[in-house]
């Protein structure tokens, strides 16, 4: 007896939402005979997929490259013309429960400072237990050759110092951590 | 002497740019091969690669004098060229060559000494009447003597690296409160990346136009300028566009300057190729700012609107011969504009963006260079600067260069990393860059973003994460999984288990 796999033909729409990093919505609906629409809007879009080796999208006569930098369950980024995007996907539920969460989420009170590039930290300015101010700086990291002042962004009592003097550290590595 | 050989003591697009040239002239070239990019694309350019990946005692390789030397002797090869930056203007590393009887392709250790030293540079050309930014006389050892410079100039002020070069050990001081601070972050700067922690301070002027002048001379004291390139397109003193000619010069204007950079050029004994540069400011007066004794990233434009090799002359007059060309020989035609392509995330503050370059593809075309240092599977490596490749279009005039620069920077992909390509269409579609209307603080002031953002982009971006999103959900829909031992099974293979 050989299993016959199963057909998913009960919805003929899916419904689904791609929510940027800075909270814009995209409500995308395919639909299985009328086509693509996003926020309600018809859209045409053509993907080819070039023998170029590149991935473009077609729309309005225009070519925009474009390819999955990451992905992480239902996270992406996404580089188009040579610019990032973060998404996540949510079905109309899920975003319904994450709007929910995020109203009743209490503001987080422990922040953190992270390093806005690759680098050496040259210099750690602050010391733990300390009171800053946003625009204090707090180390001295050093990025091709530059040296950099790293200003926190975050007003506090520094709870945690994670780096060290001659230190590397990667992007958006957690430098400080802060209590407001 | 004529030279046979060349050792490139350099990496990248400025390496294989060496490499081109010596080909066209038929001049072996050697490279050298470094543990942190093993694969780089200059070395499968050349001729011969040294192998410097085992141990330096923890000296960078393309700053190691005596191994460099050391290898130069060992093969046997005549010259050494140092391309930018390592070093380029590194007086010692002259004479070194000079003593061991290799030939250094650029000008000699007592010129770059001079020019190289930003205060003895300022005496020189003052004492030549070339005006000058009012500024201390000599170098501000201490806070306090800075603080007291400052005080007589008027604030705002500039700390500069005596030593320094390409924006690094600068601070501008808008008020006295801040000098400790800027004082000590500029000097230890400048101690990391000269070895000389050394400032000297200047009356900071605003909104100049950075305005350079190439010159070229030779071992028989003739020196000629080939017109100037504007730089004012920078961040934080990092040039990314440069332009040739200046639509801020008229002829005068470039005969005056022009002349400036061959007389103070002269007064050294110039020889090779060299830049002088300017600030112009908004009334049009020039300041000396500071000489450059190598070849300079931006060199191609000049190349392009006066239709000499740079590289190739340097090597010439390294051979003690004379400039085949006058100064009234020296033509300027039509217009170039070069932007640098460098590994960077625009987003996010131009932070470096490291990784693999899986796929490039550069536009093509009769108004297109491209100096390149990378290819695909080229990794872009924190060791290095952030540079990758340049981009320099031409045109008849400066709009027709824009024009073809728009259509270009159209055709250039990229994958699997972040580049400026996107700045740089910020800046071509501006109105105040279209009408020449730029100075240094062009990004910080006259650019609201400084990247080009497509209105539908973000869109576009959705649904593409959407619709990948889609088919994943449809892929683990048709894939069963056995939740006692969960595993992902394929059909097939449940199939037989069924069976037995």
């Amino acid at each position: 007896m050989i299993p016959k796999l199963k057909k998913n033909n009960k919805h003929k729409d899916t419904i689904l939402i791609a929510l940027s990093n800075d909270n814009k919505k995209y409500e995308i609906n395919c639909h299985e005979n009328n086509g693509l629409f996003i926020n309600k809007k018809k859209m045409d879009f053509i993907i080819e997929n070039n023998e170029d080796g590149f991935t473009y999208i077609i729309w309005k006569n225009k070519k925009f490259p474009v390819e999955i930098l990451e992905k992480k369950q239902n996270k992406y980024v996404v580089i188009i013309n040579g610019l990032c995007y973060s998404f996540s996907i949510e079905t109309p539920l899920s975003y319904k429960r994450k709007k929910f969460l995020d109203k009743s989420k209490i503001e987080d009170k422990v922040e953190a400072v992270f390093a806005p590039m690759p680098g050496k930290i040259i210099d750690v300015l602050v010391e733990p237990n300390a009171l800053i101010k946003d625009g204090d700086p707090i180390l001295i990291l050093e990025a091709m050759k530059m040296q950099n002042e790293i200003i926190s962004n975050i007003s506090g009592k520094i709870i945690n110092i994670n780096v060290k003097k001659d230190d590397t550290v990667m992007k958006d590595a957690v430098l400080i951590e802060i209590i407001k | 002497m004529k030279i046979n050989s060349i050792l490139i003591a350099n990496r990248g697009e400025i390496a294989v740019r060496i490499i081109q040239t010596a080909k066209k002239l038929g001049i072996m070239s050697f490279v050298i091969k470094t543990p942190k990019e093993p694969n780089a694309m200059y070395l499968k350019m050349a001729d011969a690669v040294c192998d410097f990946t085992g141990n330096s005692e923890g000296i960078p390789e393309f700053l190691d004098i005596e191994r460099i030397i050391e290898t130069a002797k060992k093969y046997n090869i005549d010259a050494i060229h140092p391309g930018y930056g390592f070093l380029a203007e590194n007086p010692y590393f002259a004479q070194r060559c000079e003593d061991e009887k290799k030939i250094f392709i650029g000008p000699s250790a007592d010129s770059i000494y001079k020019m190289g030293n930003k205060t003895i540079a300022r005496q020189l050309a003052a004492k030549l009447k070339i005006p000058l930014i009012e500024g201390s006389r000599g170098n501000v050892p201490t806070v306090a003597d800075a603080l007291k410079e400052a005080e007589k100039i008027g604030y705002p002020v500039i700390l500069k690296a005596a030593s320094g070069g390409g924006g690094r050990g600068m601070r501008i001081v808008t008020k006295p409160q801040d000098m400790e601070k800027l004082f000590n972050l500029a000097s230890a700067e400048a101690e990391k990346a000269f070895n000389d922690a050394t400032l000297f301070l200047e009356k900071y002027i605003k909104n100049p136009r950075h305005i350079e002048f190439q010159i070229i001379g030779d071992k028989h004291g003739n020196i000629v300028h080939l017109g100037e390139r504007e730089c004012s397109i920078q961040r934080k003193h990092q040039k990314l566009i440069e332009e040739s000619p200046s639509s801020a010069l008229n002829g005068e204007l470039r005969y005056l300057m022009g002349k400036e950079a061959v007389k103070l050029a002269k007064e050294v004994k110039y020889y090779s190729a060299g830049t002088v540069e300017f600030l112009l400011d908004e009334e049009k007066n020039f300041y000396f700012m500071e000489m450059n004794t190598r070849i300079q990233v931006e060199h191609p434009v000049t190349e392009e609107i006066t239709g000499l090799d740079l590289i190739e002359q340097q090597i010439r007059i390294a051979q003690d011969k004379e400039l085949d060309f006058k100064q009234k020989d020296i033509k300027l035609k039509g217009w170039a504009i070069e932007y640098r392509i460098n590994a960077e995330d625009v987003q996010s503050n131009f932070a470096p963006y490291l990784g693999t370059i899986e796929k490039i593809i550069f536009p093509k075309g009769r108004n297109i260079r491209i100096d390149n240092g990378i290819e695909d599977g080229s990794v872009i490596t924190p060791y290095f600067d952030s540079m990758i490749a340049k981009l320099i279009i031409t045109g008849e005039t400066r709009e027709k260069a824009i024009a073809n620069s728009v259509a270009a920077i159209k055709k250039f992909r990229i994958k699997g990393i972040k580049t400026t390509i996107p700045f740089c269409k910020a800046v071509i579609y501006n109105r105040d860059f279209r009408n020449g209307n730029i100075n240094t603080s062009f990004i910080e002031k006259q650019l609201k973003k400084p990247y080009y953002e497509d209105p539908d982009e973000k869109m576009l971006a959705a649904y593409f994460a959407t619709k990948d999103f889609i088919s994943n959900e449809k892929l683990e829909e048709e894939t069963f999984i056995d939740f006692n031992r969960g595993k992902v099974l394929s059909p097939w293979l449940m199939s037989t288990r069924l069976r037995n």
